[in-house]
């Protein structure tokens, strides 16, 4: 790809870009979250068309206008979210979107093509099994199956890890190696450094839409691409006292819930979060951390179990009673859950506490104090707005994210709950999060970090502890964590079934 | 010229002037109609205009319908702005009849000045507690609203029917009718030598009220965050199936009140199909009036002249009074052309 740009408006997402691919290798696509990275490989798979720039593929120009096509010169996309019809089994969705020559669907001989290629890179799946029941980690076999049966020769996996445990990391990690072993090619996008060592030959580093850096993964350092990344050095841990008050807060006693799909999503959990520490609970997504989140504020009936807060039994009050006793929410989904996108700035601001004073009187509500505090707010947490009147749709999703906790935090909570708060944020409004819990426990408050970035939960918390299928695999003090047996808490180890041999190598 | 999809125009001034403008264009496609039927148009036209504005009568008879049409209006209008598909004016308009007709007809329908008030405020009850089936439904059991309020309409004509043909109601006498309320019970006269009545007044004050409710008070505010966004409007603390009944209850209510209105103002007695349809042409005004009150009382007033200056050419060309309900449905789809197209900004190529 030479000089590609693509323009969005008067953006350039990515601006005058050269990235090259060589038969065999797996190239990470390295960059912050905006860097460009995905916009990169949706030009080159067809889905966005560049606005200056040629691609060569096997040495020939060519001009790729469709995914079809993109397939058709033998690059697949496995993308981020991925595009799976959940009722469909596993050959169907594989079959999805191609031509067949003949009337009836060849499942017989599909399913043996999916077979051969699983036995041959190592992707366990079961053909006839519906993508909803199958876990997420199976679901990207799936995607990548997907791909491989259109006989392609350029694999792009965009973030792929970002839903895997370390040990499906893991494998993953070996499912590649064997395929370019084979003779494929692999463009791995990714923010992580940790993972840009461990399994790639040669990086391409993406800042601001441009490149920084191309170099051998084996010339160069993870401090060195952070370097690069970044534009500066990462800080990584925080200042902070040890926890001083020893008050529990919260307590949640044998709590047991469904999910949505009227699964047991919580098993007899417990455990609780003392005055001024952070509690991280890490895991991969759908291990129930929302629903842990919902039960404690009222938004999820408790099928078992006591939640105790500050004393008080609160497992049967309303959302707006707990809110009322000084909990705040901030959702993982700001977009749906935390804000109302069709409502102010301003409005979104309130609608925790629009109906107490000096918000509303009995019947109306009082306008001069809501722009009052909407102006206070925005310049506190630096919110970048046009005005306080526009709807929150028109924010990013960092200044988003700054109004859902500004509006939680200015109710000055006792106990705040955080669902992967910087989740999409880039570097500066991550650190401007995580400063801003940290102060709120340096004055008392009792917090619950829930959150799939490890990154994030060893930086911040003073306790970690580990939600795998709605149970808890035993709580650690930050001091005491070591990686690994992280990771293994993460895949369903118990703490206390895990051997202790492998003390010492401490990160 | 190419259209440009990704910026929308925001003046809301033109956003609001090219609808109307397209909306016109209904008038010339109902022209050739005509033609087609062997009328002339310039001569219908005239009629429409004189049938509807031409003297103090007409302009009466243009807002004695128009009151029916803003209530119903502002029933599904305030629905719809809490996202609630509330089909069922028709049929809460008819329960509010009921109401008023009930409370009329007895001894409290003779207290002077209260016994009008009253029956009115029935009229709102028995409209508002028709709605509630169906926010109970929706918000208990999930059931969609839209098919609850549609199949209630059906109930409550049905329902009208049984009680004035020979149910509890019917007069002495073989016509389908209740016997006529007391004076004390009926809207008194605006102006004479018509038959606008104080209804109208009603109606007007609804729509302030609706604009308060809706966009001034907490209650509204929680009632559109339900709407827009249940999910988050419970996060922060909404009891949403409160909401939804809430907001169902007061639709049908005002709904009730436009019942009311007809049988106290108009018929001064309960009759089957005691309107033609007004809360269903509802949902086509709460539309183009972007369920906004002050919109919805201007396309109610341009609808309620359409209805009684079609009467006069039915009476003086012999048009069929469905050429008007042709016009209306134009008048719709037209304007919504016209939206569509006023929400992006055109560019010209070669810039």
């Amino acid at each position: 790809m030479k000089g590609i740009t693509k323009k969005f408006g008067d953006l350039a997402a990515c601006d005058n870009v050269d990235f090259d691919l060589f038969r065999g290798e797996i190239h990470g696509l390295l960059g912050e979250n905006g860097a460009g990275k995905t916009t990169l490989m949706n030009v080159l798979y067809g889905l966005y068309e560049p606005t200056d720039g040629q691609i060569y593929v096997q040495g020939k120009h060519e001009i790729i206008k469709s995914p079809l096509q993109a397939i058709d010169l033998g690059i697949g996309m496995v993308h981020q979210h991925f595009m799976l019809t959940p009722p469909h089994t596993v050959t169907e969705n594989i079959l999805l979107g191609l031509k067949s020559k003949s009337f009836l669907l060849p499942f017989a001989s599909a399913e043996k093509k999916i077979m051969d290629l699983s036995k041959k890179y190592g992707l366990q799946i079961n053909p006839k099994a519906q993508i909803w029941q199958i876990s997420v980690g199976e679901q990207q076999r799936v995607e990548i199956i997907k791909a491989l049966y259109r006989d392609i020769s350029i694999l792009i996996l965009d973030e792929p890890t970002s839903v895997l445990s370390p040990q499906e990391v893991e494998s993953l990690f070996a499912t590649l190696k064997s395929m370019v072993d084979q003779g494929l090619s692999i463009i791995f996008i990714t923010h992580k450094l940790d993972e840009v060592m461990q399994a790639t030959d040669r990086v391409t580093v993406l800042r601001a839409g441009k490149v920084v850096g191309k170099v051998k993964t084996s010339e160069t350092s993870k401090e060195e691409l952070a370097k690069m990344m970044v534009g500066r050095p990462l800080i990584t841990s925080f200042e902070k006292d040890p926890v001083k008050a020893t008050k529990n807060i919260l307590e949640i006693k044998n709590v047991s819930a469904k999910n949505d799909r009227n699964l047991v999503a919580l098993k007899d959990l417990s455990f609780d979060v003392k005055s001024g520490e952070i509690l991280g609970i890490a895991g991969v997504d759908g291990n129930g951390q929302p629903e842990l989140a919902e039960v404690v504020m009222g938004l999820r009936n408790t099928t078992g179990g006591k939640i105790i807060l500050d004393g008080k039994d609160i497992t049967k009050l309303s959302t707006r009673a707990i809110r009322n006793l000084g909990v705040a929410y901030t959702p993982e989904d700001r977009m749906h859950v935390g804000s109302i996108l069709e409502y102010s700035v301003a409005e979104n601001l309130i609608i925790d506490k629009f109906s107490s004073s000096p918000f509303s009187d009995k019947l109306f509500m009082n306008q001069s104090a809501i722009a009052k505090n909407a102006e206070k707010l925005v310049s506190d947490y630096g919110v970048h707005t046009p005005s306080i009147y526009v709807p929150v749709a028109q924010l990013s999703g960092g200044n988003l994210q700054k109004v859902v906790l500004a509006r939680e935090l200015s109710s000055d909570p006792k106990m705040i709950i955080v669902h992967n708060p910087t989740n999409g944020l880039d570097v500066g409004a991550i650190e401007y999060v995580h400063q801003t819990l940290i102060d709120f426990r340096k004055k008392g408050a009792a917090i619950l970090l829930i959150s799939t970035e490890l990154e994030e939960i060893l930086s911040i918390s003073d306790r970690v502890t580990v939600l795998y299928e709605g149970e808890l695999m035993g709580i650690i003090p930050r001091a005491e964590v070591e990686i690994e047996k992280l990771g293994l808490m993460m895949g369903g180890s118990k703490l206390d079934s895990i051997p202790q041999e492998s003390k010492g190598e401490q990160k | 010229m190419i259209v440009s999809l990704v910026k929308p125009s925001r003046n809301s001034i033109i956003r609001t002037l090219i609808p109307m403008g397209t909306a016109l264009l209904a008038f010339v496609v109902t022209a050739f109609l005509l033609i087609y039927g062997g009328f002339d148009p310039l001569e219908a036209y005239g009629l429409l205009l004189q049938g509807s504005v031409g003297g103090v009568r007409e302009i009466g008879e243009t807002l004695v319908r128009s009151t029916s049409l803003i209530l119903t209006g502002l029933a599904i209008g305030f629905a719809f702005r809490c996202r609630l598909w509330n089909i069922g004016a028709e049929g809460q308009l008819y329960f509010g009849a009921i109401g008023a007709v009930v409370i009329a007809l007895t001894a409290v329908g003779q207290i002077p000045v209260f016994g009008v008030i009253i029956a009115i405020i029935f009229g709102a009850i028995f409209g508002g507690a028709w709605a509630a089936i169906a926010g109970l439904l929706k918000s208990r059991l999930g059931v969609n609203e839209i098919i609850v309020t549609i199949m209630l309409n059906f109930i409550a004509i049905l329902f009208v029917d049984f009680l004035v043909r020979g149910g509890p109601l019917q007069a002495v006498g073989f016509e389908p009718q209740t016997e006529l309320i007391p004076l004390t019970a009926q809207l008194p006269m605006l102006i004479e030598g018509t038959r606008l009545h104080a209804g109208f007044l009603l109606a007007i004050g609804a729509a302030i009220l609706v604009y308060l409710i809706l966009f001034k008070s907490k209650l509204g505010f929680s009632l559109r965050a339900t709407g827009v966004n249940p999910k988050a409007a419970s996060y922060a603390g909404i009891d949403i199936k409160k909401s939804i009944l809430i907001t169902i209850i007061i639709s049908g209510a005002i709904a009730g009140v436009a019942g009311a209105a007809l049988v106290q103002g108009v018929n001064d007695r309960l009759l089957p199909h005691i309107s033609p349809g007004y809360g269903f042409i509802a949902i086509v005004i709460a539309l183009l009036g972007r369920e906004h009150p002050l919109g919805i009382v201007f396309v109610a007033v341009f609808f309620g002249a359409l209805m009684s200056g079609a009467n006069l050419m039915y009476q003086t060309m012999g048009i069929p009074v469905a050429i008007a309900g042709t016009l209306q449905a134009l008048v719709l789809i037209f304007a919504l052309i016209g939206e569509f197209i006023a929400r992006w900004k055109f560019k010209g190529v070669g810039k």
